[in-house]
């Protein structure tokens, strides 16, 4: 033990009176902090952690490799170490020492670049300090480890150089320590996860900017720790203490038992490509911590008000505030400025009723079917172009859309946020089931069970409500339709459908045809009507109680425009501007093709009065008091995903509602149905800074929504243009 | 000399670096107090003999034992109990004297008050000094001291003046003679005669990995006939001719014939007549020297070789 400390002592002693160690220890490392602090804008946030990153990763690389492994040659090349080899010790307590020696050497610098982060670009407090603490221990140590492990193998100052150079060129660019790994070919991401420091860079900035745990990363340990233990234990076994002690060539292949953890992650990742996931969120949570200020525009704040000059200053992917006149600038704020002058800044749009599993159109070929997971996601980044930021699927495939949920949710994907509802609550052949007819009959049972629940009593109901809430849905949906040859959910079974969903607290909407489909939803108290009715007109007293009881009001006025002009033939619905900006281009050819061709064959195409009725319905809803939300049914023939909410907004001014009311009913209401009013709906401080950004001002036009600028989400300011590249 | 007693003990050693035989049948013994010398020219097998007696290097066949324990198995024990001081090493730059003493303290079971050490080796003033500061002659007595902070039961001194000027290796020179009037056990390997004769109980002469003579320098002398050499210098050349000198059985010219070798057991008897027979041929004498035989001329005359080549 003597001899372990009295190492780490004189090896500290020794570095701290060489000026190179210093230099390149601490000074080195704040020029680069200085310098790319400065490039990268680290103050207006987000950069400031991957700044952090940088510089400590660099700074275990440099430690390892030139700290611990060249400095262990030139001390064997100078004779230092034979003086050493006459002494009753093994290589431990030298190579120990040195690890140890450049752990303590490292942790200020640390704390200095945390300090600074933090001090000048106001980088926020990791989460987890301590787990920072000793993931880059384990890093500074591993890499030593390395360095030390390299200098054992090496015959020479000269190949221990070419070695490192080999290792540390890559580790450098590679491996996300400079350069995002994101922006690298695929090729070349699953490359990088054969290299250590990718590991590494990915923990400290897990750490740092997703606010994660060791444990959350303990791959990343396991493989580090694993470093130490092999690299330190063959160390110890291949030093030499003399230069004349040469290693044999085929000796030297023990430094790849050193890499063997990383070979078998590496080629884990090459299958499970969970890093590369990873790593798309990692650059979404960078992109999410910028500063930004949309400066002097319209403020629709969501709840009605409206400041005609104001403000927005976005921090965090949270409304840091909302300045109303005259703001600072951009600059004072340390803010990216968006420019906001004759512009008018939403919430973003929610839109309350959709189906995923449904293209909202045709598509060309089976093939374009058969990649059903692409599809979805690209209907979810869809929203997002339109400034729709939140959607709720009432009704699909419940395995399929939680596992969009989850993959948009941890910002691996970009996309509106999902909610969902899962499969809905039927009649056995009632509306729902008919989609099954489309299934192979070997598979039509499993669809089923992922798309309808058909309870038989009450209980059963309950039961079923309280299951699908273990399963993690945000809602419940029933549907209430006698019409059509459907068989209806009878009210009771009904009764007991909204009973459990009372007991789980889950808010739930019932799909109703006409008046009376309305009043069985209302006996049973539930939270949400949708569609209304398109076959009378609702009685006073049904809307009153609406009102009374906060039952929200969903006309989905557009889909029953999109299925009239599909039942007649006509196709101009398609050839909006939004609909064409979205596509995409071979969904909406062929699905223009097939209404063409089907449409003059219908046999009776649908009457212009249901959408009469439903504009009615609605106004009487709006006169009465009821909470009204907005939802599309995109997904319905015709209704392709993403742009359906600026026509059903048209609709309802159309209808005589006013313009704000509308607008309301797409942000604020919407979230109040979905029970995110506490962070959503609303321009507000401690709000999700997820915003639509469009020229002009709505109130006056309303189909100045279709003219977007900007769109924001969790604070990231959305490349539209890009979306549905990824 | 009683075998239980012996310091350490060589028989039979053997050391080969692939087909080189290195060390091919060494014997020896070394009793405590001793001061043994290893003689022998560059690549003769002293430092890898002495590197084995060090537990540095693993022989291939013969036994070994230092303070009773074999270097093969005990190396540790043997490294805590021994001094060392090697050829050609170094310490950190920056390392102060007195640190490289406390550092290399911790490292063995014994030890010694450093700050005697360091007065003992005339480093006192020099304690605080980095190492790259030192000069040559400071650099060695460090690693004399380093050799010592152990007190070390048995001390192997590896060409410890090698590369020192004549001034410094007289000053290491008296340190060793202090530390054999302490009654120190040391192996010092050299290929400087004058260092084995002066410093040295017992040699070893050392050629091609055996040994090829052993005894006290006095011994050793004794195996050269022990003929003087009487050297006489002249200012012209001398003639041709020369007759035989009493006791005298050899003699020998340099080239240009101003130097004349006789060599004669009994010197006393032989020089008046040399002397005289130069000035019957009329040469005018410049110098004369008589010399003792040597190790070097054992050496030479046992090898062949000269030792510094």
């Amino acid at each position: 033990m003597n001899a372990y400390l009295a190492n780490i002592r004189m090896n500290l002693l020794l570095a701290m009176r060489d000026r190179t160690v210093l230099f390149f220890s601490y000074m080195f490392p704040l020029i680069f902090f200085f310098i790319f602090g400065q490039m990268s804008h680290a103050e207006q946030g987000g950069a400031s952690a991957q700044l952090v990153n940088m510089v400590l990763s660099i700074g275990v690389l440099g430690t390892g490799f030139f700290g611990a492994g060249i400095r262990a040659v030139a001390d064997r090349e100078q004779n230092i170490l034979r003086r050493f080899k006459v002494a009753p010790i093994t290589a431990a307590p030298i190579l120990v020492s040195s690890l140890v020696t450049g752990l303590l050497q490292y942790l200020p610098l640390v704390v200095l670049v945390l300090v600074l982060a933090r001090v000048m670009y106001g980088m926020p407090v990791p989460r987890h300090l301590v787990s920072l603490f000793i993931f880059i221990s384990l890093g500074v140590l591993a890499f030593r480890s390395l360095g030390s492990m390299i200098a054992s193998v090496a015959n020479s100052m000269q190949e221990s150089q070419v070695i490192i150079q080999l290792l540390y060129f890559p580790m450098l660019f590679l491996s996300g320590v400079t350069f995002p790994l994101g922006i690298m070919p695929q090729w070349l991401q699953t490359a990088a996860q054969f290299l250590p420091s990718t590991y590494l860079s990915m923990g400290l900035r897990s750490i740092l900017i997703r606010g994660e745990s060791i444990a959350d990363n303990w791959e990343a340990v396991a493989g580090l720790a694993l470093t130490i233990a092999v690299a330190t234990f063959l160390g110890v076994k291949l030093f030499r203490w003399e230069k004349e002690e040469k290693m044999r060539g085929p000796a030297k292949l023990w430094l790849l038992a050193v890499f063997a953890p990383f070979l078998m992650m590496g080629l884990w990742q090459a299958h499970a490509k969970s890093n590369v996931v990873k790593e798309k969120q990692l650059a979404r949570d960078l992109s999410r911590g910028r500063t930004l200020l949309i400066h002097n525009g319209r403020l629709f704040l969501g709840d009605g008000q409206v400041v005609e000059q104001g403000s927005v200053l976005v921090k965090n992917g949270k409304i840091e505030h909302v300045y109303s006149g005259d703001a600072p600038t951009a600059k004072s704020l340390n803010a990216e400025e968006i420019d906001g002058a004759g512009k008018t800044l939403l919430p973003g749009l929610i839109d309350v009723h959709v189906h995923l599993g449904s293209p909202g159109g045709v598509y060309e070929s089976r093939e374009d079917y058969a990649n059903f997971d692409k599809n979805v996601d690209r209907e979810l980044a869809a929203y997002l172009f339109n400034g729709v930021t939140a959607v709720k699927s009432v009704g699909d495939a419940l395995d399929m859309v939680l596992g969009h949920r989850a993959s948009f949710a941890s910002g691996a994907m970009l996309g509106a946020e999902l909610f969902l509802v899962g499969p809905m609550f039927t009649a056995p052949k009632g509306h729902g089931t008919e989609y099954a007819q489309y299934i192979p009959e070997s598979a039509r049972d499993a669809f089923q069970a992922q798309i309808v629940r058909l309870p038989q009593s009450a209980d059963e109901g309950a039961k079923q409500v309280l299951d699908l809430k273990a399963k993690g849905v945000d809602g419940i949906k029933a549907i209430l339709e006698g019409r059509g040859g459907f068989a209806r959910l009878d009210s009771a079974i009904l009764k007991g459908v909204a009973a459990g969903a009372r007991q789980a607290g889950l808010p739930i909407v019932v799909h109703t045809g006409n008046s009376r489909d309305i009043q069985d939803a209302l006996d049973a108290q539930v939270n949400g009507i949708e569609h209304g009715s398109t076959a009378d007109e609702i009685p006073a007293a049904l809307l009153a109680r609406m009102k009374e009881n906060g039952v929200t009001y969903d006309p989905t006025l557009a889909v029953f425009e999109a299925a009239i002009a599909a039942s007649n033939g006509n196709a101009e619905l398609l050839d909006r501007s939004l609909v064409q900006q979205t596509g995409p281009a071979s969904l909406l050819r062929a699905t223009k093709q097939s209404m063409i061709k089907d449409g003059k064959k219908a046999d009776s195409p649908l009457p212009v009065i249901i959408l009469e009725r439903a504009k009615k319905n609605l106004l009487a809803a709006y006169h009465a008091g009821v909470p009204l939300v907005m939802g599309t049914d995109s997904g319905n023939p015709s209704m392709i995903h993403g742009p359906g909410i600026h026509r059903e907004l048209q609709l309802w001014v159309e209808t005589g509602i006013p313009a704000g009311v509308a607008l309301e009913a797409a942000t604020h209401g919407g979230a109040r149905l979905l029970r995110i009013d506490g962070r959503a709906g609303l321009i507000h401080p401690g709000y999700d800074a997820s915003l639509l950004l469009v020229d002009g001002n709505p109130l006056a036009d309303i189909s100045v929504t279709e003219r977007i600028s900007a769109v924001l989400f969790k604070g990231e300011h959305i490349n539209r243009g890009e979306l549905f590249d990824k | 000399m009683n075998l239980m007693d012996s310091a350490i003990e060589v028989s039979g050693l053997h050391k080969s670096y692939g087909d080189f035989a290195a060390v091919r049948g060494i014997d020896f013994e070394v009793a405590p107090g001793e001061v043994f010398g290893l003689l022998g020219p560059n690549g003769a097998g002293k430092t890898t003999t002495v590197e084995i007696l060090e537990g540095l290097r693993p022989r291939t066949s013969g036994t070994v034992k230092v303070l009773g324990q074999d270097p093969a198995t005990d190396v540790r024990a043997i490294k805590d109990r021994i001094g060392v001081c090697l050829q050609a090493t170094n310490l950190p730059e920056k390392m102060k004297v007195r640190e490289a003493l406390t550092l290399f303290s911790a490292f063995y079971s014994r030890g010694v008050d450093n700050d005697k050490l360091l007065q003992r080796l005339q480093l006192w003033d020099k304690r605080d000094e980095f190492y790259s500061r030192l000069s040559g002659g400071q650099k060695q007595r460090v690693a004399l001291a380093l050799a010592m902070v152990n007190d070390p039961q048995v001390i192997f001194l590896d060409e410890p003046t090698t590369g020192l000027d004549p001034q410094v290796r007289l000053e290491i020179h008296g340190l060793i003679g202090e530390l054999r009037d302490k009654q120190r056990t040391i192996v010092l390997t050299t290929h400087y005669i004058e260092e084995a004769e002066r410093l040295c109980d017992r040699v070893a002469i050392i050629d091609e990995g055996k040994i090829i003579a052993m005894g006290t320098p006095r011994e050793i002398q004794a195996r050269t006939l022990d003929q003087s050499r009487i050297e006489i210098h002249t200012a012209q050349p001398l003639p041709a001719g020369v007759p035989h000198f009493p006791e005298s059985e050899r003699h020998l010219f340099n080239e240009d014939r101003r130097l004349l070798t006789v060599y004669s057991p009994k010197p006393a008897r032989t020089l008046p007549e040399v002397i005289k027979w130069i000035d019957q041929v009329g040469g005018e004498l410049e110098d004369i020297h008589l010399k003792r035989p040597t190790l070097e001329d054992v050496f030479i005359e046992l090898t062949g070789k000269r030792l510094r080549d």
